[in-house]
């Protein structure tokens, strides 16, 4: 479905990522995870159009998509969530996702109620519908990790990638939306490639994980196989542990 | 394939796969009814003072300039510092083709929707290479250019005095009921705008501008075509105040680009869209009209009115509560909602 080959983004003398390969088969929810800094975003990034990449190409779906802009993206079925929350602060809860469900795909006569109706459909789905009516600037943080949830499936994506859904979620909080995100996956039939911190929950979650690390791929395989090997150990703990 | 529905607020009419609906609800149409009809019947109390007729038809001509200027700000995310440059291009556009060439007010008003379309399409790259204060420096720079160019070719812009004697839009008889008529026009014409505007945001478009104006980023990554959106709202807006040129060429049949193109009146229109309410584009109604009164009630003063109207200006802004103004004050309960709130029932 996915297939990222050789891809490079340069900083400046800063090599970001560099060369990293992968692919993401229909269905699947691969995991990313790295230390700080070892170009997960970045990578995500290259993947929704936001940045261009130096070298390499994305291909998505048998379409290249190196390069295109990410409103082109989006309309391939990609959609995104941000690490750090990225309302439309002065806007409800309601329009915020209706511009996802007007835009996500061609709709040139769909009506702002028809799509008011629609995108309350993606609100109620993760339990915002009471919200509707709110400012996004007055929502919580569970709330707004909620709302991009809703918007990103309200422009039905095929695969979404999901930047740290979890930080700074109480156990709760993040319970709640980890079952949140299965449920999506089973209604939409969508694919995932999740960027996590919290090694718990994506060892559980993911059936594959790829790991990163100063912007090269280390390691590639089952929660399992990642767990036991010897590269990401070091990577994550320091030598002495590996 | 045509269908009528009438439902309980609304007239529906289906045709094909298009959808129109007319709302029909007394509370949505009532407010804006009453608004109407009192600009209407004001010029029939100050009938035998045509001073006082001219600043109204003024205040009408600010507020379609306003008007524009507001919806431009939000679909293209950026403050434009210099609108007037299309009312200079519009005016000396159809000023210069009535009088050298006899184009009639109707020919001319093609000629200036085409000018301001070509030029603000040349230009409309810049809304989205360049950002915040550096689009506003550059937007701000090109009217005071364009005024500079009307010095230097004096002998066809008529930079110092300006051109005089164009035609007429329309001529009834008597100088007041020309006055009269002059305000209904320009009463027309900034109602249409407003319309315009309101029909924009309200429709599926509004929610998408204010997307744009909230986080560009993001609504691209939502699938907005964002490019697309700000070059259309850059070069509508720019035609409708290129539209007022036109109009003022036509009525008051003078036009000095002395008077349009500097820095205080285009200081004066961005105090209006701020105090009749940032971001929604029904505050440049009141804003113009309490902004052109302040401005005629100071002329009396004398040259000391020169320092007077900036200080009350000031004044005006300090008291209004921020970034509401005028308007704010009537929808104290909303936030900036320039685009109307839209409910869903479960």
């Amino acid at each position: 479905m996915l297939e990222v080959k050789g891809a490079t983004k340069r900083f400046g003398g800063l090599l970001a990522v560099s060369g990293v390969s992968f692919s993401v088969k229909e269905g699947e929810v691969v995991g990313l995870i790295g230390p700080n800094g070892a170009g997960k975003t970045t990578l995500l990034n290259l993947i929704c159009g936001i940045y261009k990449p130096d070298s390499g190409n994305i291909h998505f779906l048998d379409n290249e998509i190196t390069g295109l802009a990410s409103n082109r993206i989006c309309r391939f079925g990609i959609s995104r969530t941000y690490q750090i929350p990225q309302p439309f602060e002065a806007m409800t809860a309601l329009a915020g996702v209706a511009v996802g469900v007007l835009h996500g795909k061609k709709r040139s006569h769909m009506s702002l109620a028809d799509a008011a109706l629609e995108a309350s459909y993606y609100l109620e789905f993760v339990g915002l519908f009471a919200k509707r009516d709110t400012l996004a600037r007055h929502l919580t943080l569970y709330e707004l990790r909620m709302l991009e949830l809703a918007r990103a499936l309200a422009t039905t994506p095929r695969l979404l990638l999901l930047d740290e859904v979890m930080a700074g979620l109480n156990p709760g909080e993040s319970s709640k939306a980890l079952e949140m995100i299965w449920s999506a996956q089973e209604q939409f039939g969508i694919t995932i490639l999740w960027i996590e911190h919290i090694m718990k929950i994506i060892m559980n979650a993911a059936e594959r994980i790829v790991v990163l690390q100063y912007g090269q791929k280390i390691a590639e395989g089952s929660p399992k196989e990642i767990a036991g090997n010897a590269k990401v150990i070091e990577a994550y703990l320091g030598g002495r542990h590996a | 394939m045509v269908s009528l529905e009438f439902k309980r607020d609304r007239l529906q009419l289906r045709w094909g796969d298009q959808k129109y609906e007319w709302e029909i609800e007394p509370r949505y149409w009532r407010n804006p009814a009453i608004g109407v009809l009192l600009l209407a019947i004001l010029p029939l109390f100050v009938y035998s003072y045509p001073n006082i007729l001219t600043m109204f038809t003024t205040a009408n001509l600010y507020a379609a300039i306003a008007i524009p200027l507001g919806l431009q700000m939000i679909g293209t995310a950026r403050v434009n510092f210099g609108p007037q440059l299309y009312l200079g291009l519009g005016g000396y556009t159809s000023a210069l083709l009535n009088l050298h060439l006899g184009w009639s007010p109707l020919a001319t008003l093609g000629a200036t929707i085409l000018a301001c379309g070509f030029l603000a399409l040349l230009l409309s790259p810049t809304t989205f290479i360049a950002k915040g204060l550096y689009f506003s420096l550059i937007t701000l720079i090109l009217p005071l250019t364009f005024l500079d160019v009307t010095f230097i070719y004096g002998d066809i812009f008529r930079g110092e005095v300006g051109l005089t004697g164009m035609s007429a839009l329309f001529n009834l008889g008597k100088v007041r009921w020309n006055y009269l008529g002059y305000f209904y026009v320009s009463l027309l014409l900034m109602l249409l705008y407003l319309w315009v505007s309101d029909k924009i945001g309200r429709s599926r478009f509004g929610v998408t501008l204010a997307a744009i104006n909230e986080n560009e980023d993001v609504a691209r990554m939502m699938g907005v075509d964002i490019n697309r959106y700000k070059i259309f709202y850059f070069v509508f807006p720019s035609i409708l105040t290129g539209i007022v040129g036109w109009f003022i060429v036509h009525t008051f049949r003078t036009f000095a680009g002395v008077t349009y193109l500097p820095l205080d009146f285009m200081i004066k229109i961005l105090i209006i869209v701020i105090v009749g309410g940032r971001a929604y584009v029904y505050g440049a109604i009141p804003g113009a009209y309490l902004i052109s009164a302040v401005e005629d009630s100071l002329r009396a003063l004398g040259p000391i009115n020169y320092v007077v109207f900036p200080l009350v200006l000031i004044g005006l802004v300090l008291i209004l509560p921020r970034g509401e103004g005028l308007w704010g004050l009537y929808h104290k309960r909303h936030h900036r909602d320039y685009f109307p709130l839209f409910h869903v029932r479960r």
